[in-house]
């Protein structure tokens, strides 16, 4: 399972989803960034609100699906979904539809944006396609409701594999493998055996085996302790989400998709409906999230370029957004970036 | 919550699970703390075989509780894998129907930790949910684990939540799920705990998502005051709060049924890779022990106890290695001990 993949340098087309909230604007943000930079790269962007299908049900409109399945490669922002009614989740429906069974988010402490933490640099892998989100769910009786958490053999191996070999790829030295399997013995069990199989075929990558909640217990006292971190969908969930907070916010940290034929990068954040319209916006997360793209595309040049233009401008603090305590609009955050890649490029 | 029992001339007896790992130790220095400060407590010692095979020493620990009402605990790790042999801390605590975990995570002045002024009570299921252990394998390679939730224990905790912050004059109660993508499980705690929250309007109530939450837990913890979750966000965020208030050493929880108390170490460590060194802090388990006092109703005992624990982390500083310092687990007892002996000298 390779996490690059080789495309030669031909214009190539990706799938956009702009998204709801702020999505357009942060889509705009990358857009116009890409342009700047000169990446070769054409964009087709897809609408994805839901739409009736034959069996009556809400789901993707599949002039997106195809184009997912076209080119294999997509940049997404963030979907709205709503609490505890409505339409299942699109992000669910899109990570089954083009089953994207690993989750890839680095957490890296930005050098020049403070926080609590400096010293955070974690990969979170987290099992994509089952787990709690397998969307089974019954009320037994009145008032009696059972959630079914699925694990396989077959997705288990699959995301411990990419973590070996992803660990491999980037020059990392150690799996942790988070469970909690003297609770939940058979599924989480399963996930640890799984992982420990491909341990076994990956000697050369340390791997050790850590309770869910002491990686929490650790994770806030001392990041430094982790490097890539594989686990099932829920933990992976919470967890990437609280690596985000240590250093800064979801406005921040990228994430891709990793599937069996393509791949979804997407920001983890939601679509912010408070500052939604508003140019308020931080499109960082989205960026990197694009740069992880450009990276799984072999254009680590024009990858490596945009991104140190955007950590330069954070560094900077003159045009940090407000969720980064400065008062920069998102569009002078990204005319600066521009301004850089054009610079130097 | 339930009126202890087995009272004998003004004596109470406990059971006491040490559990494994640092658990045995930990309760010696309870023991030794005890006897200085003269409680009038003794220990009914019930050993847990992490390695048995069988659910037979479980039994006898619960039946043990039952009889007295209230136990100290330490964790207890169940070695075998094999099906129908359950973890013991969740077996018993599902026995007892003790549906409810309390800890209040409140930040020592005198211990550098990642956040300072923490203080936050934490609500938790403590009997279903996704500890319901029900888990089969349907195909070879396909393993189903159910979570359960009912309206009713939903409800209960719910419930201890709201008057636990009308007594203890809490202002806000933020509930903690993940209802957008488990629509009727997470649904239905939510939904429930909203209910409750109608009839106690004096009180603020939120929810936050258990992802989100665990942001803004580790950049903005200061918003949370009282919070209330199922069991297995109640681990995550057990773990993330002590963690920035100084880690798996200092604080206690309590477990709480109608009938039952059973205490314990706030984030139920083993601390197996520490056992037998002298090091581990030995104050959580001490905590534990304060607040099982407070539930006998040994006031006096379980306040002079706290207030030594309280001025060798906060004024003498005598730290294990786990809050940055060199001292030994004996050290701080010691340190503990020396204060118990001025106090009692004093007051005789
Ligand atoms: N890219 C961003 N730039 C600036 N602020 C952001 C960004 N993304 C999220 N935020 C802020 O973080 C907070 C949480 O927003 P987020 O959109 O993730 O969750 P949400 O409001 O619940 O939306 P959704 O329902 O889509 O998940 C909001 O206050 C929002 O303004
Ligand atoms: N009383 C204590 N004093 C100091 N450190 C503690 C204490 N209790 C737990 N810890 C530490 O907190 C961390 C989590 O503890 P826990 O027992 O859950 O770890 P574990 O994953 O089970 O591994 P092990 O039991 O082998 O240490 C460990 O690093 C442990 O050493
Ligand atoms: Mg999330
Ligand atoms: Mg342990």
């Amino acid at each position: 399972v390779p996490f690059t993949r080789h495309y030669s340098s031909e214009v190539r087309t990706v799938t956009l989803i702009p998204g709801d909230g702020i999505g357009p604007e942060i889509s705009a943000a990358v857009q116009k960034i890409f342009a700047a930079a000169n990446v070769p790269i054409q964009w087709e962007s897809v609408d994805v609100t839901p739409v009736r299908g034959p069996d009556g049900k809400f789901g993707i409109p599949q002039a997106a699906i195809d184009s997912v399945n076209k080119h294999k490669v997509g940049l997404k922002g963030p979907l709205m979904t709503p609490v505890g009614k409505g339409h299942r989740s699109l992000n669910l429906a899109l990570r089954k539809e083009f089953n994207l069974y690993a989750n890839v988010r680095p957490c890296r402490s930005l050098e020049g944006y403070k926080t609590l933490y400096d010293n955070v640099d974690v990969i979170t892998i987290r099992e994509n396609t089952e787990g709690e989100y397998s969307g089974i769910e019954h009320e037994i009786v009145d008032g009696v409701v059972q959630s079914i958490k699925l694990i396989t053999e077959e997705a288990s191996t699959r995301v411990a594999e990419f973590a070996f070999q992803y660990a491999k790829e980037n020059g990392r030295h150690k799996v942790t493998a988070v469970h909690k399997a003297n609770i939940m013995r058979m599924s989480d069990g399963l996930f640890l055996r799984c992982c420990r199989d491909q341990a076994e075929k990956h000697p050369d990558v340390k791997f050790e085996e850590k309770y869910l909640d002491t990686v929490c217990l650790n994770m806030v006292q001392d990041p430094g302790l982790y490097d890539v971190l594989v686990m099932p969908n829920l933990y992976g969930d919470i967890l990437s989400d609280m690596c985000a907070g240590l250093i800064g916010g979801l406005g921040l940290t990228p994430s891709g998709n990793i599937g069996l034929n393509g791949a979804l990068f997407e920001s983890v954040h939601g679509t912010a409906p408070d500052i939604a319209g508003q140019d308020k916006a931080n499109p960082t997360a989205l960026l990197l999230s694009a740069v992880m793209m450009l990276r799984y595309m072999k254009l680590v040049q024009h990858a490596d370029l945009i991104e140190n233009a955007c950590l330069d401008v954070i560094k900077e603090e003159k045009f940090r957004t407000g969720d980064l305590g400065g008062n920069a609009k998102c569009s002078e955050f990204t005319n600066e970036i521009c301004r850089r890649v054009e610079n130097r490029g | 919550s339930g009126i202890p029992k087995a009272l004998y001339g003004g004596r109470h007896t406990v059971t006491m699970l040490p559990g494994s790992g640092i658990g045995p130790e930990m309760m010696n220095y309870v023991k030794e703390v005890f006897r200085y400060a003269g409680v009038p407590v003794d220990f009914e010692d019930v050993q847990m075989d992490a390695t048995a095979e069988s659910n037979e020493d479980l039994e006898y620990a619960i039946t043990s509780i039952r009889r007295n009402g209230v136990a100290i605990k330490g964790n207890v790790e169940t070695g075998s894998m094999r099906r129908g042999v359950f973890s013991r801390n969740v077996a018993l605590r599902n026995e007892l129907d003790l549906y409810v975990n309390v800890l209040n995570c409140k930040s020592y002045p005198g211990v550098s930790a990642r956040q300072q002024g923490i203080d936050i009570v934490i609500i938790r299921q403590n009997t279903e949910g996704e500890y319901a252990m029900l888990e089969h394998e349907s195909v070879d390679g396909v393993v189903e684990s159910m979570k359960v939730v009912t309206s009713e224990n939903s409800e209960r905790v719910a419930r201890y939540a709201f008057e636990y912050a009308k007594r203890a004059g809490r202002r806000k109660i933020t509930t903690i799920h993940k209802a957008n993508i488990m629509k009727l499980s997470d649904g239905l705690f939510l939904e429930t705990s909203r209910k409750v929250a109608k009839e106690y309007p004096e009180i603020e109530h939120n929810d936050m998502i258990i992802d989100n939450c665990c942001m803004q837990l580790v950049s903005k913890p200061h918003q949370f005051d009282v919070m209330v979750m199922t069991n297995l966000y109640g681990t995550i965020v057990s773990n993330v709060v002590c963690g920035l208030v100084g880690g798996a050493g200092l604080l206690s929880g309590k477990n709480y049924g109608d009938h039952y108390a059973v205490f314990e170490p706030g984030t139920r460590n083993t601390g197996t890779s520490i056992a037998g060194k002298n090091i581990a802090n030995p104050i959580a388990m001490l905590n534990a022990a304060v607040d099982m006092l407070e539930h006998l109703g040994h006031k006096y005992h379980a306040e002079i106890i706290y207030d030594a624990i309280e001025k060798t982390i906060n004024e003498d500083r005598i730290h294990t290695p786990d809050l940055g310092g060199q001292a030994t687990s004996i050290d701080v007892v010691q340190n503990i001990i020396k204060h118990l002996q001025q106090k009692t000298r004093t007051s005789n």
